[in-house]
């Protein structure tokens, strides 16, 4: 598993993203399956999951993502496989 | 995961009421001088507004490793000897403890910085989310603290 490049061979970008507290509850689901034809960033993602979950339109601003549970910039290139998170405002303690 | 323990270092996220002493007893060894203690409890009235019960919420094993990396950086700023942090999960009732934070190292300074940094730095960046029920059976995330983006 070291190193290995995780590209599928036909080239889509599967991902599963984790919803969690308000997002979970405005989108009734705390994980989404999806897949993309090609790799795409993150920034990429929240747009294209803004316009297919009009309830998270509103939160777009405010989160950030977590790619394989470590914060990432929204334009890391997301690749098969990869696991990501989508972090509201955080408010533990 | 909802825990990781070595022997320095402890990060539990648990369900249920936080007991002290496990948590003192593991910190507390010969070569520190000083146990700093932080204890947040969840507490009644926010802005004349009446609290009953919290909930929290977590990317358990992303919290756990994130708290884990909280302690990499105390380790590298001051000598710190031994690390705790546990957190609720669920539901807590007004009055209780959601959240305890040790640390000991040989000198009282640097763990009282030590147990500063921690608990700001949990509040900033670590995925826990809490719900807050008032009074009036109305219930609100409360606004939390958007994590800073990581650098490159």
């Amino acid at each position: 598993m070291i190193g290995l490049e995780n590209q599928a061979v036909d080239g889509r970008t599967r991902l599963k993203v984790l919803v969690f507290s308000l997002l979970r509850e405005k989108l009734n689901a705390d994980e989404l399956n999806l897949e993309y034809e090609k790799p795409l960033t993150g920034h990429e993602l929240l747009d294209d999951l803004s316009k297919q979950y009009p309830a998270m339109a509103p939160y777009r601003p405010i989160i950030r993502i977590a790619v394989n549970q470590r914060y990432s910039a929204e334009h890391a290139i997301l690749k098969d496989g990869d696991e990501v998170a989508l972090i509201t405002p955080v408010s533990g303690g | 995961m909802k825990e990781y323990k070595t022997d320095r270092e402890w990060v539990l996220l648990q369900e249920g009421p936080i007991e002290l002493e496990p948590i003192v007893q593991f910190v507390q060894v010969p070569e520190a001088g000083a146990i700093d203690l932080f204890v947040g409890t969840t507490r009644r009235w926010t802005d004349g507004r009446e609290t009953v019960d919290l909930y929290y919420e977590a990317f358990e094993e992303m919290a756990v490793k994130e708290i884990a990396g909280l302690f990499a950086e105390t380790s590298r700023k001051w000598p710190v000897a031994r690390q705790v942090v546990v957190h609720r999960l669920g539901r807590v009732a007004v009055g209780e403890a959601s959240v305890v934070i040790a640390v000991s190292s040989a000198h009282r300074n640097e763990a009282f910085q030590a147990c500063r940094f921690l608990i700001d730095e949990l509040k900033k960046r670590v995925p826990i989310w809490k719900k807050e029920r008032y009074a009036d059976d109305e219930t609100e995330w409360v606004e939390g603290t958007l994590p800073p983006i990581p650098e490159s």
